[in-house]
């Protein structure tokens, strides 16, 4: 995997980053920024459980950047680094992770890994733990954090080194 | 409404969050129009091809190396080559490249949500 971006900065004096590249196609930015400030300001499905699919997500996929950003909220709400070190392989067996959240990494592992892996007894577990709305937010957050890792990745824009940082969660009001 | 006029399985299973699905909706139709509505066509396609979903071919030529580029995604997304990206740059130009990133992730995306019958589990079924 490349950690030499492959697209200039479109910000002048920064370096190319997601937002930095991403200004060449404002339009995208723009309604981009509006889209997640609204999902990740919607509490139809917790700050805590759309963190659990990002975690799963960035592990499978191999997202370096997305692997060291903590969300505010979730934090706030109890996902410490004690239960994120678990959403990894044998996750099933987890104490720390509640049945919810083990239903929504087995989700997770179908939509990004391998569509097999969602049983008819997986499907009906997820519908008993979430609420048809919940379920269409839980989607909507992976295919966003899917395609979110997988453009950083191929536009080239991977961190090198970064430590693990606690950032502000994305919200409407940060969009502008 | 999006290019085509098909919204894709994410937005289906958005229609009881109707914010969120117009929202998506914009964001997708966006990075459609950035790309221009025949290059999605044949990206769509590309990526649908490499998952085994079925899509109708799209009339036309589309550059060569931006869709071997958008074929990696769905399996090889961290095996692409600054080299092979560069081919892509050099066809397309940087901007529709970073418009190209975003739409193939996107589709490949909607593919695996489609797979897994998002629409259905949302519905209940």
């Amino acid at each position: 995997m490349s950690t030499n971006p492959r697209v200039s900065s479109a910000i002048e004096g920064e370096s190319p980053h997601f937002a930095s590249v991403l200004a060449h196609q404002p339009a995208i930015a723009e309604r981009f920024g509006a889209l997640y400030g609204a999902f990740w300001d919607s509490d139809v499905l917790s700050a805590r459980l759309k963190e659990v699919a990002r975690m799963r997500n960035a592990r499978i996929t191999q997202c370096g950047f997305c692997r060291n950003v903590r969300f505010d909220k979730a934090v706030a709400q109890g996902l410490g680094e004690e239960v994120v070190a678990e959403i990894d392989e044998g996750y099933e067996a987890s104490a720390r992770l509640s049945d919810t959240e083990k239903a929504i990494l087995k989700f997770t592992d179908a939509i990004i890994h391998d569509p097999e892996l969602l049983t008819g007894a997986d499907r009906a577990a997820l519908q008993k733990h979430l609420s048809p709305d919940q379920i269409a937010e839980l989607g909507l957050g992976v295919t966003l954090f899917l395609a979110l890792a997988k453009a950083l990745i191929t536009m080239g824009l991977e961190p090198e080194r970064m430590e693990r940082s606690v950032l502000p969660t994305p919200s409407r009001a940060m969009a502008g | 409404m999006s290019a085509g006029g098909v919204s894709g399985p994410v937005a289906a299973a958005l229609s009881g969050t109707p914010d969120l699905g117009a929202k998506y909706e914009a964001f997708r139709d966006a990075a459609h129009e950035a790309l221009g509505a025949q290059l999605v066509a044949h990206v769509r396609h590309a990526v649908a091809e490499v998952h085994g979903v079925a899509s109708t071919a799209p009339h036309g030529e589309a550059p060569a190396a931006t869709i071997a580029y958008a074929r990696r995604m769905p399996f090889e997304h961290t095996a692409i080559t600054d080299e092979e990206a560069a081919a892509v740059v050099a066809e397309i130009g940087e901007v529709r490249f970073v418009a190209l990133s975003v739409v193939a992730a996107l589709a490949d995306a909607e593919c695996r949500a489609g797979m897994v019958d998002l629409e259905a589990l949302v519905d209940g079924a």
